[in-house]
């Protein structure tokens, strides 16, 4: 252990090992190769159906357990990803990923102001369709498909790509 | 102080290595910017770009590699 520890970071610096230019070359054609490689997997990806993705159903609650300018969290479709419904009209219902899109940090809902807001660095999203009113995220929330049945709320898919 | 013919050589294969490997670099730096845009507009639902960044980042991979291969012969005889 000490002595490959020993040649891997020599105390003399005459037995270091450098990397030559041309080694340093050869390396970044290579990360050239695979950020190529990787470019190519996105456009191959663009080009894949971008369905709204139909998940297990979830019941989130009943429509009387939110009054109308309320909000309600929920975990959907795992147990660790945290998500919000909002009734920012009488009867409309929309949900939404609370990950701020741009740090991770749950937003929250302001119904006096109508968005959903980012408090870490000011972002805000609208309630219609989770696009970014303010601030730095860099794109919309992803939305939860909800279905309203005998009274009950659920969480039945993400819509994906531009719907 | 007079240098040799082959001294003369050394110091500009040095000079033309040193300056393709800038150019490397930058071209590099230019691809990692293309995926990371392109990723963040997927995930954003816009799906234009990436096709055209994919095909740019291939020419640039060739330009990489042809300067690759510039080098290894440059430096074959040093």
């Amino acid at each position: 252990m000490d002595e490959k520890l020993n040649q891997d970071f020599p105390i003399d610096w005459d037995e270091d090992h450098y990397v030559s230019r041309r080694e340093f070359f050869k390396f970044m054609t290579f990360a050239s190769g695979g950020l190529a490689l990787g470019s190519v997997g996105l456009a191959v990806w663009s080009k894949m159906p971008r369905d709204h993705r139909k998940m297990d159903e979830k019941e989130i609650g009943e429509v009387a357990q939110l009054a109308a300018g309320g909000s309600l969290a929920f975990n959907y479709p795992r147990d660790h990803d945290l998500c919000i419904l909002v009734q920012p009209e009488p009867g409309v219902y929309k949900a939404f990923s609370r990950r701020c899109t741009h740090l991770s940090c749950p937003v929250v809902w302001e119904p006096g102001k109508n968005r959903l807001y980012c408090p870490c660095h000011n972002g805000a999203f609208s309630p219609v369709n989770g696009a970014v009113l303010q601030g730095p995220p860099p794109r919309a929330l992803p939305e939860i498909m909800l279905e309203v049945r005998e009274g009950r709320i659920f969480a039945v898919g993400i819509k994906r790509g531009e719907a | 102080m007079k240098v040799s013919p082959a001294g003369h050589r050394r110091r500009q294969r040095s000079g033309i290595f040193a300056a393709l490997l800038l150019f490397n670099l930058v071209l590099v730096l230019l691809q990692l910017w293309l995926f990371v845009g392109v990723l963040e507009s997927l995930l954003d639902g816009k799906t234009t770009m990436a096709i055209p960044a994919a095909i740019l980042s291939l020419v640039i991979l060739g330009v990489n590699v042809w300067m690759l291969d510039g080098v290894v012969r440059l430096t074959r005889d040093v």
